[in-house]
Formats: C-alpha cells, structure tokens, sequence
C-alpha cells in the first residue's frame, strides 16, 4: 500500500521483514522510519524523505514463551499492547517511557533510547535488547544477538542500534528479555528542593534498600518521589528505614495505589512536551544534579526564557524545558548545554517547534569518536539514505539532488 | 545454500601483511618505556596461548606498554607497517581469543593495573586494563561498594579481558554482564588514534558505539581505561544446595521458581559426575551419589530475601527434593562456591581429558536438551559431566576422554561439537560466556547467516580496514573453517589452583 499526502512523500507500510527490505532496495532517495512518530523530532530535523516506512504493520507477537521470559515482536508494537499481553502472564518488559501511552513503539523505543523512572532498577532498553532483526537501506537484512538472554556470540547489534535514531536503518523485529510484575510497591514522597533531592538521591544509593524509581519534579514546589517494589515483606519492610533516610516522619508521605500512580502521572509530566515548549535531555553523573539545575536557572536568567526542570537524580538524567521567543530558547539550550557538556554531561535536544530550529545546533559539538561513527555509518549506510540530517553535523549528509555516491 | 556472501569473502580477506624485522622492534622500542619489549624466544612462548591450551601460535614479538600514549603509538606502527596485532590480558579465556597470530605482535596490558580513581558517591571506579576483575571489588569493598560480573577466574582475569568477551559469571543471571556495567571507555582504534566511547552519562547522543566494542574480543580495538559501574551490597545474601532425583525435577524446580516471579542472584545445577568429582577435588559438603544439585542464592533487602528464600525451600520440596542444605554463614557459602567453582578443574579427578563447551539453550528445553545429551553420551561411549548456570539456559557439558586411546579425542571432539550444534538446534547460542574466539568461529555460520556475517564484517571493517586488530577471531576465515583444535589442556595457573574454570 502507498499513500501519498500533500507534498507527495510516499509512505509504506510494509507487512513483513521481506517486504521491508524489497521496499528499500527498490527504491533510492531519503528515507524515514517511523513508529507511532512520538519522537519524530527528537535531534536533528531529517530532511525531507522520498519514502517514510511505518512499521504500524509489523507489529505481532513473533515468539512468546513465558517460562523463558523472553519475547520477539515486530518492531511496530506499541508499548502498552505489548505489556497488556505480557500483564495476563504476571509479566512485563521493565520499561515506563512517559511516551508509552502516546502509542510508542517498542522499535521506536530502541532507536531513540527513551525510558521511564524504573530504569533506576531494571535498566534501559540497551540492558533489555537481546536480539534484533535490522533492515539496511540497501535491503540486507541482518539479525544480531539471538532469542536466549544469555549470549556472547557476534557483534553487539541489538544494543548498537540503541539510541540510533534510524540514522543505520529500518528496526524490523526485537527479541526482549522480561521480568516478573512485582507484586507489591509503595512510593514515599517528600517535598524537597532540587538540590536537596540530589543529596538524597546519593544516599539512597549508598543505602541497601534498592529503590526501584527516585524521581523530582517541579511539582508542588518541588517533590521528590521514590519508589519501592518487591514483595510485600519486601516493602513493607523499607518502611522505616526509607522514611528515616527521607528526613523523619514528619514531612514524608506514603502512597500506594490509584494515590501513588497518581504521582507518577504528575512526575512523568514533567518529561513530556507541551505545545511551543522545547525539551532537552541531560546525562551527567548523579551527583551534579544541583550544578544541572543551576546552569538551567542561569541559561534561563540570561536569555529571558521560561524553563522547569524534571530529574531522576540517582541515574542522572533530567530533563528541561524552554519557552520563550525561539532565538531566545536556542540561546538558553545552548548556553546550558555548554555548561552540562563542561561537566562531562550529554545532552539531547527533543521536540522544539521548528521555529527554533534556526536557533540552535541540534546536536552540539561532535565527540572524539565521530570518525568511528561516521566510518560506521559509511558501511551500513553507504548512500547516506537513512533519516539524513538527524545526527546534524556529525554525519554527512548531501542536500536533495546532490549525488549520493560521494557521501 | 551458500554459507558466505561474495562481499563477506572480500572483507575478510586477508591483506598483504609486513614483516616484525629488526628495524620495526628498534622502532617499537622507542615508544614503549623501559622492559616493555619481549622478544626472547623462551620468553614468547608464554604468549603462544590463552586458556584454550590446544591452539598454539608463537607471536614474533611482545609489548607491554605502560601507557594510553604507549599503546596508541605502537599501534599506530603497526597500522603503518601492517603488522596484525592481539591484545591480551591474563591469558584466561577459554575460546582462544587472545591466540596471537603467526608474524603479528602481542600488546600485553598487564603493566596497566592501576585504579585511577574511585568516586564513592556516583559508584563507580576508573581502572587500567590489567586490574583484575576482583581488584576492583578489592578496593571498593571498603564503601559497601562491589563490581558485579564475577567470572570464575575473577581472581586473575582483567577488566580489560571482561571487556573484550563482555564476561559474565554466576550472578549475571540477576546483574547482566560487563556491557550492563562499563559506562566509558578510552579506545585505540586501529589507526592509533585514542577515543572516548560512553561518557559520565548512561547515554550518548547516537549509536551505542561502547555496545558495540563490548564483547568484541579485541577484534575492534584496544581498551586502554575502563569506567565501571559498582552496585552496593545487598543487605542480605542466603543460599541453599537442593539435591533431586533427577535433572528433570531440578529443571522443575527451576521452572517453578522463575513462575513464582522470583529472580535469584544464581541459580546452578551440577549432575551426578559433576558432583563426584567436585568432592573429590575440594569436599564442598555436596550429596555424593545425587543425581542432581541446584545451588541457588537469593540476594537483595533482608525482608524480601527472607519471605523468599522460605518459598525456594517449599518450591524445591514439592519438586521432589531429597535433601535441602542451607548456608548457615558466609563461610559456609563460600564452601558451597568453591565446590561449584572448581568443577571444571576438578574434571581432572575422574578423567585424565575433557573439553568444556559453553552452548545455550531457552531454558524450558532443559529436560529434553539433557536427555538428547545423554543419548549422544550413551551412543559415543563417552562420559558427559554437567554443569549449567541453570537459570538462564548456559550448559558448559564437560566431554569426559583419554588422548591416551587412540581416536578418543576426535570422537570426544566431534561430540562436542555436535552438543554445540544441538543448542543452535534448540534456539540457543554457540556461546553463552566464554566467547567465539578462534575456537568457534567456523560455528558462527550454524547460528548466523550469509547476510548476518556480512553486516558484522561490515562493522568490523568500519572499525579496521586494514584487518591487522586481532585477526581470525569472531568472523569465520572461510579459508580456515575444517581446521579443528587440539584436546583441552590445563592452564597452568589452573593445574597449579590458582584459578577455577565456568
């Protein structure tokens, strides 16, 4: 099927792996993969493709078998069908991105490397991936890792495809490791400033009591939530020690049920778009949580721009928000930016309105190793097709209409 | 069917290669600082081999820089000159992934043991190539702080030799494996040019590149610093030994506890010869005469590991278990262990040769993988001890013979393999931790196929072109693949029990 909109971009929708790879070695031009397009804008703008494949059609159930807690899908599953299915078998793939409930896909998940507060406990998608089914811009298709947890054989596919951004090539099938439902959990929320949820994000981590989420948000004037889960011995034996290490009784408070998902709806706000707002990602060592907060006051200070701020302290991840006048906002990502890649930090740039495009380098300085990256991408990419233009700078990519043999 | 592509054939096509002569050694022994250079005959015959004993390659000269600047620069030389290169760092891996290569050099790290910084409060620790895997728990032990991959040679392997075949142990059942825990990496790349890959955040912007060079087997370049990332201790630890009846109702019980939705730190099964020969070497308190142990240990906060360990003890009892014993102290455990961990060398007890393999298999095709095992066993005339990380599917069959009779060793060879084959057969992998070296390269093609080769050749090339980091490793030389190895032979740190195998 091949439809055509108004500015006449194909877009396939292809039904297997081989229909896949036919598609693109038919055919030549840029191409873009997508997903359910939560994250279409996520680095780089691409340019303008002559074909978008949708995986909305590979999207079954390809293996299933709970006692080896290992399933294959095609990558177009959505997140929250994936885990209504593994939920009947008390099982779930360890994975909360707040874009779950806007339909993303487990696919479009690898390629972007999104993730949720339980990634404090259970890892990213990079710890989950243990196999994958890649289909390369001239057809080739290759599949990495395997479908048991344990495996060392080859070249690490699956996890190289991590973060890729579709800039190495179409995602077509994933092979995941999955892990049990807890059967009980509680959240501890207390209202804390940044920096003070920092500090007790470093304690929680030298403590032994295995915190599954610690999340702050500019909620309320600033909460900091942290999670546990197990087994209901399990939680509720954290109780007093979690409480104590929070600051006393006095000021923490325990949630659980429809109370306690509440909160994590709250959080997870924080990490989502809203319309003209710009969002970017930093990863720093956990205990620079309040220097990344700083900066982000600062950058903001100095542009005139409107900012918040969401953080999972103990993984170091936090994400800000901009509003303001675009050439302003691109002054603040920059600026803020330089600071968090000062400290040693990384930093992606997600979805702007394309206002600011104009306004700020999409993906920054490039590091030391873009000669490998671009090297790498030369041999799974040759013609420079996929999703041209994502990675900015760091990756070659010709205008339309340039000859794409000299990429 | 055609087992390589045309475009395979040629990247890995060997190119013209230089020669080590005199000049080139004056050359390197400019760069490397003082004692850094082995070229003695005698003294490069120490280098001729890893673990896997029964491949032998004299390399024409060995390094030992001292250095990040030290390594690029000879690699650099080697770039220019094309002479092919191997990293090696104890020389403990099981698959030949350090065999150096005929005319190459070795790049020796184990000058390169130095923690070059701890930070408490991020958890995680800088360190050299040639700090050992449990130097590294050694000295954050102080902080409550530990490194989680515990291969069972942790006391002599390297970090940097984790790194290469992304090592995993007993616990990565629960923990994962080296990948899940190295966040940065200073790279040589095979030009000589030195790289970070992974930064301070658990993410970068862009292909996972450190993903890619972890479990590399040194065949993408050499890791000269490693950020690792330590957990801290679990409250709790309690372990138990169960005895069964048979496999099967071991395997069960496995299969029970994972359906409970209990994840145990470990979970390992040794069989009848197994067992015999484990008491024999080390008189760890196992069952002499069981059919079957399962060795499981839960970790994690007090409460939890309480309620659980109550229910492991149910699960084993309604699967027909005989005997529970339980760890009553560290020492205790550290008993049970040492018994589990010596089973490979303890081999040596109930026959004078064997060849270890390391297949993996979903676990649910336990039962039947077994029995297929056993019929092959039974039908070769040949013993077959067991011994598997029982939790996640990673059998290391240990192929019982005497290269005293004569064909005993190809026929224990061939069924070795062919148990290898088997857990391909089975869905699984050809390697589950000891890596593919130059041992089982020519079985890539049971698992991967002409298309899969070719894309990993192309990222190989991405990395070396000119094909001199480690080569002959990983990727099938289709030249090559018929060629078989020698029976195993001890390491003689292993015969002097310095180090334990699995």
């Amino acid at each position: 099927m091949t439809l055509v909109n108004s500015t006449s971009v194909a877009v396939e929708r292809p039904e297997s792996v081989t229909e896949a790879a036919d598609l693109l070695r038919g055919t030549d031009g840029p191409l873009l993969f997508r997903g359910a397009g939560t994250k279409q804008a996520w680095a780089g703008r691409p340019v303008e493709p002559a074909l978008v494949v949708e995986t909305g059609r590979l999207s079954s159930v390809l293996a299933y078998n709970p006692a080896d807690m290992t399933v294959a899908v095609g990558a177009g599953m959505p997140l929250r069908d994936l885990q209504d299915l593994l939920g009947e078998k008390g099982q779930w793939l360890a994975l909360d991105p707040s874009t779950e409930s806007a339909g993303a896909t487990v696919g479009g998940l690898l390629g972007t490397g999104d993730s949720g507060p339980r990634r404090l406990r259970y890892g990213a998608l990079r710890d989950l991936v243990i196999g994958v089914t890649l289909v390369l811009s001239d057809g080739t298709v290759a599949r990495g890792g395997g479908t048991v947890i344990k495996n060392v054989a080859g070249y690490d596919l699956p996890k190289l495809l991590y973060g890729s951004l579709g800039t190495l090539g179409l995602v077509a099938e994933v092979v995941l490791r999955l892990h049990p439902r807890p059967a009980a959990t509680a959240t501890a929320t207390v209202q804390v400033p940044v920096d003070e949820a920092g500090e007790l994000a470093l304690r929680l981590a030298a403590s032994p009591l295995e915190p599954a989420a610690v999340d702050w948000g500019d909620v309320d004037g600033g909460l900091l939530a942290v999670r546990f889960e197990g087994t209901p011995a399990g939680v509720e034996g954290r109780r007093s020690a979690a409480g104590e290490l929070l600051g006393g009784a006095a000021g923490v408070e325990w949630r659980t049920g429809a109370d306690e998902e509440t909160v994590w709806q709250r959080l997870a706000e924080g990490h989502r778009p809203e319309e003209e707002e710009t969002l970017a990602v930093a990863g720093t060592l956990p205990g620079r949580t309040a220097d990344v907060a700083w900066a982000l006051s600062e950058a903001a200070e100095a542009s005139g721009v409107r900012t918040a701020l969401a953080s999972r302290p103990a993984l170091g991840l936090h994400t800000a928000r901009f509003a303001g006048a675009p050439a302003a906002v691109g002054a603040a990502v920059t600026a803020w930016r330089e600071r968090v890649l000062a400290m040693g930090g990384s930093v992606l740039l997600r979805d702007r309105p394309a206002a600011v495009d104009a306004e700020v380098d999409a993906v920054g300085p490039p590091p030391s190793s873009v000669g490998l990256l671009r090297s790498l991408h030369r041999r799974l990419d040759p013609h420079g097709r996929c999703a041209p233009g994502r990675l900015g700078s760091w990756l070659p990519h010709p205008a339309p209409g340039e000859d794409r043999d000299r990429s | 069917m055609t087992t390589y592509t045309e475009e395979y054939r040629e990247l890995v096509a060997e190119t013209p290669r230089g020669a080590v002569t005199a000049a080139f050694r004056e050359e390197v022994a400019a760069v490397v600082s003082p004692g850094g250079l082995i070229s003695e005959p005698a003294q490069l015959h120490t280098y001729e081999c890893d673990g896997l004993t029964g491949y032998r390659v004299t390399p024409a000269l060995v390094v030992l820089p001292a250095t990040t600047e030290e390594v690029a620069a000879v690699v650099r030389l080697c770039a220019r000159h094309r002479i092919p290169f191997v990293a090696r760092g104890a020389g403990t891996g099981l698959s030949g992934g350090a065999l150096p290569v005929a005319d190459g050099i070795v790049i020796g790290l184990a000058r390169m043991r130095k923690m070059l910084s701890v930070d408490v409060d991020n958890q995680r620790a800088v360190v050299q190539p040639g700090v050992t895997n449990a130097g590294i728990s050694a000295a954050v032990g102080g902080h409550d702080l530990y490194f989680a991959p515990d291969p069972s040679s942790q006391i002599v392997c390297t970090i940097g030799g984790n790194v290469a075949e992304n090592s995993g142990g007993a616990h990565c059942l629960k923990y994962g494996f080296t990948t899940n825990h190295v966040l940065a990496l200073t790279f040589v790349t095979p030009d000589g040019d030195v790289v970070t890959l992974g930064g301070d955040s658990t993410d970068q912007l862009g292909p996972d590149l450190r993903a890619v060079v972890l479990g590399s087997e040194g065949t993408l370049g050499i890791v000269t610093e490693i950020t690792v990332r330590l957990l801290r201790r679990p409250e709790a630890v309690r372990t138990l030994v169960a005895d069964f009846p048979d496999a099967e109702q071991a395997g069960n019980a496995v299969s029970d506890l994972v359906a409970a939705g209990i994840v145990p730190a470990a979970v390992e099964m040794l069989d009848e010869l197994a067992i015999e020969a484990c008491e024999k070497a080390v008189q760890a308190g196992y069952t002499l005469g069981s059919p079957a142990a399962l060795v499981v240990e839960l970790d994690g906060v007090e409460a939890e590991v309480e309620e659980e360990f109550e229910r492991v003890q149910e699960i084993c009892r309604r699967n027909a278990s005989t005997h529970i014993r339980i760890a009553g102290d560290p020492v205790e455990r550290a008993k049970v262990w040492k018994g589990r961990k010596a089973a490979f060398a303890a081999m040596g007890r109930i026959s004078p040769d064997y060849f270890v393999q390391d297949g993996v298999i979903p676990r649910t095709k336990l039962g039947s993988t077994l029995t297929r095992i056993r019929e092959m066993s039974d039908a070769a005339g040949l013993r077959v001890a067991n011994v598997f990380h029982a939790g996640d599917g990673n059998l290391h069959p240990l192929v019982l013979y005497d290269a005293a009779v004569p064909g005993q060793a190809e026929q224990a060879e061939h069924l070795a393999t062919a148990i290898v084959e088997l857990c391909v057969e089975q869905g699984g992998s050809i390697t589950g931790e000891h890596g593919v070296g130059s041992d089982k390269a020519c079985s890539m093609v049971k698992m991967f196929g002409p298309d899969d080769l070719t894309v990993m050749a192309r990222i190989r090339a991405a990395f070396d072109p000119q094909g001199l980091c480690n080569p002959g490793k990983v990727l099938p030389t289709p030249r090559l693949c018929g060629e078989r190895p020698g029976p195993y032979r001890p390491h003689p740190l292993e015969s002097a029990g310095i180090i334990e195998r699995l």
